[in-house]
């Protein structure tokens, strides 16, 4: 898995696309955009509308999430927002604010 | 490339921004970062950032040092160094204190290194000596005189030996050379040839030619 990290030092103001996995672990204001898997970890931030395949989210999100298979809160995470992906997983311990919609049928 | 690699081993977990991946927006941070995909809009880092062949920045960067194997549009800032690699294109402004840009990258645009020291710019340049053309060093006419001085020698001896029989057999032949070919009537020819072709020849026949680069 080498592919993108954003390091715990590092603040992107602005728009992320790409069509890899993509690992936060700083913070990231905008749009992010991915044909893949997004990993938001413990140490990052995220201000930002997501558009991807995968969310896997142990730090904090604010923003929309849109997901075309699978959007995952882990145990300590902080999401507000809406998520859209016909699965969501939510741990034990996430705390999360905001609308979830698993509606098969737009896929 | 030594640089390179120092600087991404000493740290353990730096930002990379994969080749498929486009940022674009302010990029700020104080860790190093790796390109190898697309930064447009504006870098900012306190460490080095590293734009890999695949990378592409099109951006205003202000970082401590950057190492250039891709592609940069805009103008890098750096408070240390920035390099341009065998791999590296670019166009924008340089301003830094060491601007190291290596043969095959390629640049456009200006390079700012501050105040440049006056004693050193004259002693770094290398005096160039250059091989002096030597004149008058042209008899190569005189060349073939040999042949003919030395074939025609070989003729006369069969009778001075024949004038004086025993006495010295062997060395007759040199002096009858001088001796036949004065007597012979071609000592205009014969005996100024015999001593000088070895030396004239072989410098005649070196032409250097100097040229001057035009500054």
């Amino acid at each position: 898995m080498a592919n993108t990290v954003i390091g715990s030092s590092i603040v992107i103001d602005g728009e992320i696309s790409g069509d890899e996995d993509l690992v936060i672990q700083g913070t990231v204001k905008g749009k992010i955009s991915l044909k893949e898997s997004l990993f938001v970890e413990g140490s990052g931030v995220v201000e930002a509308d997501i558009e991807t395949q995968n969310v896997e989210i142990a730090g904090r999100v604010t923003g929309n999430i849109v997901a075309s298979d699978k959007v995952e809160l882990k145990q300590d995470c902080r999401v507000v927002g809406d998520i859209k992906a016909p699965r969501i997983l939510i741990a034990d311990g996430a705390s999360f604010k905001g609308n979830v919609d698993m509606d098969q049928k737009e896929r | 490339m030594a640089i390179a690699k120092e600087v991404a081993g000493a740290a353990g977990n730096n930002t990379v921004v994969g080749p498929s991946i486009l940022i674009s927006g302010k990029l700020t941070g104080d860790e190093d970062l790796t390109v190898r995909g697309r930064v447009e809009g504006e870098l900012t880092l306190s460490k080095t950032l590293i734009v890999e062949t695949t990378g592409v920045v099109k951006a205003n960067v202000a970082v401590r040092n950057a190492i250039v194997s891709g592609v940069v549009v805009g103008n890098i800032n750096a408070t240390e160094s920035v390099e341009l690699t065998r791999e590296g294109r670019m166009v924008g402004d340089i301003h830094a204190p060491r601007v190291i840009i290596v043969d095959g990258a390629s640049f456009r645009g200006r390079v700012d290194m501050g105040e440049v020291e006056p004693g050193r710019v004259p002693a770094s340049r290398p005096v160039v000596t250059r091989p002096m053309v030597r004149p008058g060093a042209v008899t190569v006419p005189s060349r073939p005189a040999i042949p003919v001085a030395r074939g025609r020698p070989t003729p006369p001896p069969p009778p001075p030996p024949a004038a004086r029989p025993a006495a010295k057999p062997v060395p007759p032949p040199p002096p009858p050379a001088t001796a036949t070919s004065g007597a012979a009537g071609a000592a205009g020819r014969g005996e100024p040839a015999a001593p000088v072709p070895p030396v004239v020849g072989a410098g005649a026949k070196k032409k250097v030619v100097v040229k001057k680069k035009a500054r």
